[in-house]
């Protein structure tokens, strides 16, 4: 409880001094990408199913403003619209996925995902196929790099608070007694298929969501974003921050734009780096960001308190 | 037409055999290990340039093929050894973390070493140009390729059904409990599933080469459809698996005729049916 308190106060801050630490373009990046990491964290550290699918919704919302913004309609259609696109194909691609769980679970996410990126790769008169999808306007009231920046952080702090209910209320409190025990929870009475399905569809909605806002930051939909290595990337930000916790992804999602942006300045071959990264990170910080520090934390109280007993 | 349909009909069917071990090699390890192998296209990249590499160096494809997956095996070792060995107790999420950040590695490893440019290369001498077959002419190589794989799946079959070794890994994919209670030494089990599963996928590599050609992202490419063959098949089904891969394979090869960009969409096509009508997979019993 008190390091939700503390981490979210760290959130406030952060969100007021990114643009003077960062590009504003990069600090935008990262609110965007820590709403996909919070939202991918739903299903994965809340529920327990780990997909590896999010960046099909991701690149969906993306599209799906971009193209209502580049048809002329106003953000407060085109954004809600994105997300709702999202929301009914995450209904369809969830109603198969949440059949199945475990392994099978992400075998179908993944291979789901790749079917989206093929159909984009395909659907060159819609997408643009191979070469992204180009030329979206940014509504007047946010053209400026700040008030995007402002506009974007308005759209993260209130998703978060409402993730925050939703995982809060007695919904997310079955979604966590199905990652703690499915069986268990059946016995009690919920129907486990359909409250999986549900956070299935809550994540992606809202993974949607900051895909519309993202088709705005730079104006343009690379194909790139759709791809499954977005998913993995996605993945990792959530368990470079700490899963486990409701603040951890916000943390991974920036450490993670951090990185690699000041690794693909330094060399070309930055992935083997990040990768390295990854690899340690999973062998020995399981915990990821949070984890480690809740660890030192715990240590250094704990030798303090020792400390304090041998002087006495 | 009938002509351009029985050898794209081939031409699927030996895409289809090399799907089928790459397919093969990712359900054992899914059904033993019960891990998400995201490392097998990478694998299979490896096991491509590797015979790239030996066969420039020794003058011979056929030494390659020989020489190139057991490189394969040796990185899956040390991967297995250093790596999955510590994550077994931790969630799918870190083991499939670790095998993304792996597969990231390789790739890059692979630019680093052979350079961001693809290759493509030749098959041997023997096979090359094309044979009659009577009702359709077609390249000597896909058909010692069909040939050849036939053989190692027959082999494989042969093997898991009839030896010792091959009823231990049969227990594990059935429930590996029971076979560690019955005394199996399971870390060996599975240091030896994960070293098949590497071979196989470096083999399809080699394989490949002739036909696919080589680009650092071919791992990439294959990983998917390999989790795809997974779906189809029927979670840690071998049978099923092949009988996936030479699905698709085919599926493939006959969609290039009417409308080749889609030949890639039509895979999932192919999942997104069978999960309707069987959502455990072909072969799935679970």
């Amino acid at each position: 409880m008190t390091t939700d308190r503390i981490l979210l106060v760290l959130l406030l801050v952060f969100v007021v001094a990114a643009p003077f630490l960062f590009p504003m373009v990069t600090a935008a990046e990262m609110l965007v990408f820590a709403l996909v990491a919070v939202a991918t964290n739903i299903m994965v550290g809340y529920t327990g199913m780990l997909s590896f699918g999010q960046a099909m919704f991701f690149g969906s919302g993306a599209y799906a403003s971009g193209l209502m913004l580049k048809a002329g309609l106003p953000l407060i259609v085109a954004l809600p619209g994105a997300a709702l696109v999202v929301m009914v194909l995450s209904m369809a691609v969830g109603f198969f996925c949440v059949r199945r769980t475990g392994l099978y679970f992400i075998c179908l996410t993944f291979a789901f995902n790749q079917m989206f990126y093929f159909i984009a790769y395909i659907w060159t008169g819609v997408t643009g196929g191979e070469d992204g999808l180009p030329g979206i306007p940014r509504p007047e009231f946010i053209a400026t790099p700040m008030a995007f920046y402002v506009f974007t952080a308005v759209v993260l702090l209130a998703s978060l608070l409402v993730i925050w209910r939703i995982l809060h209320a007695p919904l997310g409190l079955v979604f966590r007694l199905i990652r703690e025990n499915p069986s268990r929870t059946a016995a009690v009475g919920y129907d486990v298929r359909r409250f999986r399905w549900y956070a299935f569809v809550i994540s992606s909605t809202f993974t949607g969501l900051a895909g519309g806002v993202y088709a705005m930051l730079y104006g343009i939909v690379p194909i790139d974003q759709i791809h499954w290595l977005r998913s993995g990337d996605f993945i990792f930000m959530l368990l470079f921050g700490g899963s486990g916790n409701f603040f951890g992804p916000v943390i991974g999602a920036v450490a993670y734009i951090f990185l690699s942006d000041t690794l693909a300045v330094i060399w070309a071959r930055w992935l083997l780096v990040l990768g390295i990264i990854f690899a340690i990170t999973v062998l020995f910080f399981r915990g990821g960001i949070v984890g480690l520090v809740e660890t030192v934390a715990a240590k250094l109280t704990g030798r303090r308190a020792g400390e304090a007993e041998a002087t006495r | 037409m009938t002509f351009l349909i029985l050898s794209q009909l081939l031409n699927g069917f030996a895409l289809g055999m090399i799907y089928a071990l790459v397919g093969v090699g990712l359900t054992l390890i899914l059904g033993i290990l019960n891990i998400p192998n995201f490392a097998h296209g990478a694998l299979y990249a490896i096991g491509a340039y590797l015979t790239y590499t030996v066969a420039r160096l020794t003058g011979s494809f056929y030494i390659a093929i020989l020489i190139a997956p057991l490189g394969t095996v040796l990185i899956g070792l040390v991967l297995e050894h250093q790596g999955i060995r510590r994550l077994y107790s931790a969630h799918h999420d870190y083991q499939l973390l670790f095998l993304f950040a792996m597969a990231l590695i390789l790739q890059e490893l692979i630019v680093i070493i052979w350079g961001p440019v693809g290759f493509s290369v030749m098959p041997p001498k023997a096979l090359m140009g094309a044979t009659n077959l009577g009702f359709v002419i077609y390249p000597t190589y896909r058909l010692a390729l069909i040939v050849f794989t036939l053989i190692i799946i027959v082999t494989l079959t042969v093997f898991l059904t009839f030896t010792n070794l091959g009823a231990i890994l049969r227990a594990g994919i059935e429930d590996r409990e029971m076979a560690s209670v019955l005394g199996i030494n399971i870390d060996k089990m599975f240091l030896l599933t994960f070293g098949l599963g590497a071979w196989l996928a470096g083999l399809a590599g080699a394989l490949a080469t002739p036909i696919l050609g080589l680009t650092p992202t071919m791992g990439l490419d294959i990983l998917p459809i390999s989790f795809v063959i997974v779906v189809v098949a029927g979670l840690g089904s071998v049978p099923g698996a092949i009988v996936a891969g030479i699905l698709i394979g085919i599926a493939q090869g006959l969609t290039t005729i009417w409308w080749p960009q889609a030949a890639n969409v039509v895979i999932y096509i192919l999942m997104g049916l069978t999960i309707i009508a069987r959502p455990q997979g072909l072969f799935g019993t679970r």
